[in-house]
């Protein structure tokens, strides 16, 4: 028995992995998503996989003949030792439920589940910690937004306002990937800067547990509509539990008329968090009938048109904007 | 002996043990262990002695244990306080005496 | 009177289930790795397990050797100081091209055995030749310490190098096997076989244990333990040659008796090879349990 990495772009071992991922009954969506994959042969036969993306195994298969011995064991090590020798010691896993407890006879802990699948994490970092870590707010009516804001604009800021209004506090969770044409760093300092105002307002990170490459790899990586819907449901079931721990009872999103992945997830949302998490469907704000959003704020930007990005984000960004103007657009096209 | 950042040693597989050491405060030790009922205090005073004798006082222990022998519990943890330590090719023989 | 060393069973120095097993599969030495089978982010933590797989696992009657990694890596000089400390009785070494390789580790060795209070000379070696320039020095090699008990021929580099690669008739192996045999045998060492890598090959691993025992290796390198009886049935001598060899002994013993020096045997002078190869006749037929401790044949 061997343990080797495998090169997919060779269609002789791409023909072999993708016949064992099939048979597991996965659905392979889209090869961008992998950035190493391992594969364990007896003789020339093919009988495990596994692979990487980020801090996440994913394509998990093993041949039927060899399921329910070390081999499962034997995988999984590989990879968080590769992982490991990488400096990489947190690790998360998106599985079928009935893996579970597999998983967890290896020192994975669930972080939450849906009837289509599960996650679970292990190594040096855990949800538990990252809720421990999050400031504590009081007052009855505590509720939440999750927005990645790139970059955050007056439409943005329309929500908080509202949410803000609205309750007594407010949690603002800013996505935690770098995967944006702003970084996550100048995304939270914005969204602080264009908040300032609001006392009733925190804004803290989402970590890896809120729409990030974990939780919901379809925002970042295009892929068809079920596999979508079931992270999204997957998503929400973990928001559920970070809102139970900060007593947070309400959840406001921006309805969305562009994006059908976003219009999944609101949908996913309305599914999974109430009674416990009232979700409400906000507006999105328009001016003179025209719906703001970041991604006319990013297309203003390609155009180097800083009066229109003027017209839909507040006085903070514009300012960060016309400051790095030129390294912005540098990054668009450098394919960010 | 101060833990410089996380380190992992050891696989999943069949009669070995994962050590995952990272920094912390005190010696927190979590075992998970299909033979914790009857052997987890066994194996937890390995890890315990062990981590006194190297003088490590500040350390999160996790350890997902396959039926490991004492000795190779010792092995891996051995290999995991290097490794934390950035000493993996200068063992410190006083202590493996 | 020199050990049987009929296999070298290698165990992957990172594997603790085989490494616990080792020992009950009666394998006349096992081979601890450290090098080849250990991958570079492991070495560290493969070389702690055989260091305390060394000091605390029972395995009974087996000669101890771990194979560790050149003194041209990062590991090879904490490799040896720790299998020193642990007691091992033979420290082999990876592609030998030279003596001065030899002589190199020994050093490194004698250094070791002083740091930890350790008798200087105890740890002993042997030598693995991998590489065409190692196969013209072996006789060397053979030479290069006391401490030495035996070259090993590693084909798997070798025939790379050659430009070849394993053939079912060994000619491509026939000039190292001799070379390294020849080698073992001025220095008065033992010499031992490459692996077979093709564990479900059941004829052709015979076939080559066969070639090697006629040509008189001392045994032959295994990595799984089926393949360790199958040696040993090649290596079982023949109830004539048992016969043969009692009848030697009982010479000896009669000429003790008579307190004379000359020992003859229907008729014929009996001189040293001929008394250690009958030595070594009883002590394989005791190893595959064809007589008793006296020396009775069982079938009688």
């Amino acid at each position: 028995m061997e343990t080797t990495t495998l090169n997919l772009k060779d269609s002789y071992y791409y023909k072999q992995w993708q016949s064992l991922i099939q048979n597991e009954g996965l659905v392979i969506e889209n090869l961008d998503d992998i950035t190493e994959t391992f594969g364990i042969y007896e003789d020339d036969k093919l009988i495990a996989t596994g692979s990487y993306f980020e801090n996440v195994l994913k394509y998990l298969a093993i041949d039927p003949d060899y399921q329910g011995g070390n081999i499962f064991n034997k995988l999984v090590s590989t990879l968080i030792n590769e992982l490991a020798a990488q400096n990489i010691f947190h690790v998360f896993v998106f599985t079928k439920p009935q893996y579970k407890k597999s998983f967890s006879y290896l020192g994975f802990n669930l972080i939450a589940e849906t009837e289509y699948s599960a996650l679970l994490e292990t190594g040096d970092y855990s949800i538990d910690q990252y809720i421990a870590e999050l400031p504590r707010i009081s007052g009855k009516n505590i509720s939440a937004i999750v927005m990645n804001a790139n970059p955050f604009t007056l439409g943005h800021r329309y929500l908080v306002e509202q949410a803000a209004q609205k309750s007594d506090s407010v949690y603002v969770f800013v996505v935690n990937q770098d995967a944006s044409l702003f970084k996550t760093s100048e995304r939270l300092d914005l969204i602080k800067q264009g908040t300032a105002d609001l006392d009733n307002v925190q804004v803290v990170s989402g970590g890896q547990y809120m729409v990030s490459f974990v939780t919901f790899p379809s925002y970042f990586i295009k892929s068809c509509s079920e596999v979508a819907t079931y992270q999204t449901q997957l998503d929400a079931k973990v928001f559920k539990r970070i809102a139970s721990a900060l007593k947070i009872t309400k959840r406001f999103v921006g309805s969305e008329p562009y994006s059908p992945t976003t219009e999944i997830y609101n949908q996913s949302l309305q599914k999974v968090l109430p009674p416990e998490v009232e979700l409400e469907i906000l507006d999105r704000k328009a001016i003179d009938q025209d719906i703001i959003s970041a991604t006319k704020v990013r297309q203003a930007i390609q155009a180097n048109d800083l009066a229109t990005v003027q017209k839909y984000v507040p006085e903070t960004t514009y300012k960060f904007i016309k400051d790095n103007i030129k390294t912005l657009i540098g990054r668009i096209h450098d394919g960010n | 002996m101060e833990i410089k950042h996380t380190a992992l040693a050891g696989t999943l597989e069949s009669s070995d043990i994962q050590f995952t050491l990272s920094k912390g405060t005190g010696v927190e030790i979590n075992l998970n262990s299909q033979v914790e009922k009857q052997f987890g205090k066994q194996i937890r005073k390995v890890i315990t002695d062990l981590l006194a004798e190297y003088d490590i006082k500040n350390v999160t222990v996790r350890a997902v244990d396959k039926g490991a022998l004492d000795c190779t519990i010792k092995a891996r943890l051995i290999a995991a306080i290097q490794r934390a330590t950035d000493t993996q090719n200068q063992p410190n023989w006083e202590v493996l005496g | 009177m020199e050990r049987l060393r009929r296999t070298m069973m290698f165990v992957p120095g990172n594997n603790p289930a085989m490494i616990k097993d080792a020992g009950i599969y009666g394998a006349d030495s096992i081979m601890f790795d450290l090098e080849d089978s250990v991958s570079l982010t492991e070495k560290d933590t493969a070389r702690m397990l055989v260091f305390e797989a060394l000091q605390n696992v029972d395995y009974g009657n087996s000669e101890l050797v771990v194979r560790i990694n050149g003194l041209d890596t990062d590991m090879g000089k904490a490799d040896i100081y720790a299998m020193v400390k642990a007691g091992v009785e033979v420290i082999r070494l990876p592609k030998t091209e030279t003596p001065e390789d030899v002589v190199e580790t020994e050093k490194v060795i004698e250094e070791a055995e002083k740091y930890f209070g350790i008798e200087v000379g105890r740890t002993h070696m042997m030598a693995a030749i991998e590489s065409a320039g190692g196969v013209l020095n072996a006789p060397a090699i053979a030479k290069a310490s006391d401490r030495l008990i035996g070259i090993a021929l590693g084909a798997e580099d070798y025939v790379t190098m050659m430009k070849t690669r394993r053939y079912p008739d060994g000619a491509e192996l026939s000039f190292a096997r001799n070379m390294i045999l020849h080698g073992a045998r001025a220095a008065g060492i033992a010499a031992f076989d490459t692996v077979y890598s093709d564990v479900d090959n059941t004829e052709g691993f015979n076939h080559e244990v066969e070639i090697i025992h006629e040509l008189g290796f001392d045994g032959k390198s295994v990595i799984n333990p089926r393949q360790i009886p199958l040696v040993n049935a090649i290596y079982a001598p023949t109830e004539k040659e048992i016969r043969n060899a009692k009848d030697v002994l009982n010479a000896i013993e009669e000429a003790h008796k008579k307190g004379s020096g000359v020992i003859s045997l229907r008729g014929k002078m009996v001189d040293k090879p001929v008394v250690a190869r009958a030595q070594r006749t009883m002590a394989l037929a005791k190893a595959s349990h064809l007589v008793d401790e006296e020396g009775n044949i069982y079938a009688e």
